[in-house]
């Protein structure tokens, strides 16, 4: 069986959790927030370490086979998030409205601010790709279709895939961490704005906010777990409806003004000189 | 992958869990296993009702409407369930989650050297601004609600 073939990386698997969970979560003081690591957090960094190319503990074959086995395991997420929801559901629909209308910044919120950015660093058409959702897979599957994976928009995606599978998590987690310790915004509201659609990222992210609002612990689980099943199952279609074409009209509208486009027309002028 | 194969590797997940569980969240570890193959169950039978399911809708969406509805207030189980499914910490199953993405980060790092930072700049920008932007509107949206 192939599972048991790939024994290496369980016992790896096994080894991190248990020197993670025994040095526990730990806090930073940074300004007025607090940097929050977390097991999960040195467990990925471990797990990266150890899977070095250079290194070369760990083989090709074993890392997809460690991709698919955390495909898996984070159905037991969705497991854990659907009990924490189950004997609240009532309460759940009571914030019905919050829920649905925060999905638009979910979907939208991509666009917003890594478009201009994306564009003012000089890419092109790739900052379609990169900005239109949180590029993980079903998205990738949306490009993929519409421009083909050779395109710039096919780089794009891609490319902030890899970066969500690298960095995602961690950055999110401390991210939100942080934010939740600013007391800024309401547990409740930081706990939604964690589902954003991708297990590990959404694990992190409320992890953190938990963290700091260990009394809420219950109500911040149920939030974001019911807005990440909420973006998970709509998203899609969102993201092919609305935020795909959303960044197109966007690009064109902006890319003459803060784009490759001017920069272009600059360089261009340069040369006529 | 097959569905033996799928309950072999939950089976592997949940020895880490529980060790983590004990190590880190100090759960009692008898209670805690029965919870962990409690939401295993769950996991596999949602996994099953997809296949079976003509409707396409995805996996994530029936295990989350099985594990609703067991400890929903319909549900005869409920109490019992969530008694022995709290017993096993959220971030106890999240370690092992991220423990396997990391291991399986060293294929990506080739392509990953080649990349522009400005790219990896827009990366964290684009998980930003979905986290802000959500979290933003919830936050007006539950005080116009009167819930926060």
């Amino acid at each position: 069986m192939s599972t048991l073939k790939n024994w290496k990386i369980h016992i790896a698997a096994l080894i991190i959790v248990i020197i993670c969970e025994l040095i526990g979560t730990r806090k930073i003081l940074i300004g007025p927030g607090v940097l929050l690591f977390l097991p999960m957090l040195y467990a990925m960094v471990l797990g990266g370490i150890l899977s070095w190319p250079r290194l070369k503990l760990i083989n090709l074959q074993e890392m997809h086979a460690a991709s698919a086995i955390l495909g898996l395991t984070t159905l037991m997420l969705v497991t854990k998030l659907g009990l924490i929801i189950g004997p609240s559901i009532v309460k759940l629909a009571d914030s019905g409205l919050a829920l649905s209308f925060q999905e638009l910044g979910h979907f939208l919120g991509t666009v917003v601010l890594g478009l201009p950015l994306a564009l003012f660093l000089g890419l092109g058409r790739e900052s379609i790709g990169a900005t239109f959702s949180i590029d993980r897979e079903p998205n990738i599957a949306i490009i993929a279709e519409k421009y083909g994976m050779d395109s710039p928009e096919g780089r794009g995606v891609m490319s902030v895939y890899i970066c969500g599978t690298l960095f995602g998590a961690i950055w999110l987690g401390l991210l939100a961490g942080y934010l939740a310790a600013l007391k800024i915004f309401h547990p409740y509201a930081l706990a939604m704005g964690a589902g954003v659609g991708s297990g590990s990222m959404m694990a992190a992210a409320s992890g953190g906010i938990k963290a700091v609002f260990p009394e809420y612990a219950n109500e911040i689980l149920m939030y974001a777990g019911a807005s990440n099943l909420i973006t998970t199952i709509i998203g899609i279609y969102f993201c092919l409806f609305v935020s795909l074409p959303v960044t197109e009209r966007l690009y064109k509208i902006l890319s003459p003004l803060i784009g490759k486009d001017k920069a272009k027309g600059q360089a261009s002028g340069g040369v006529a000189k | 992958m097959k569905l033996i194969e799928t309950a072999l590797v939950l089976l592997i997940m949940g020895v880490m869990t529980i060790a983590g569980n004990t190590i880190g969240y100090h759960f009692p570890m008898t209670e805690s296993i029965i919870g962990y193959m409690i939401m295993m169950a769950i996991t596999l039978l949602g996994i099953v009702l997809a296949k079976f399911i003509p409707i396409k809708l995805p996996m994530v969406f029936w295990i989350s409407v099985i594990a609703i509805l067991a400890t929903s207030p319909i549900s005869p189980y409920a109490k019992v369930i969530t008694d022995y499914t709290s017993k096993v910490d959220f971030l106890a199953l999240t370690t092992p989650i991220l423990a396997y993405a990391g291991l399986s980060i060293g294929k990506d790092l080739v392509v990953f050297k080649k990349m522009s930072w400005r790219i990896v700049l827009v990366a964290l920008t684009v998980y930003t601004g979905t986290f802000l932007c959500a979290t933003a509107i919830a936050e007006v949206m539950l005080r116009f609600e009167g819930i926060i």
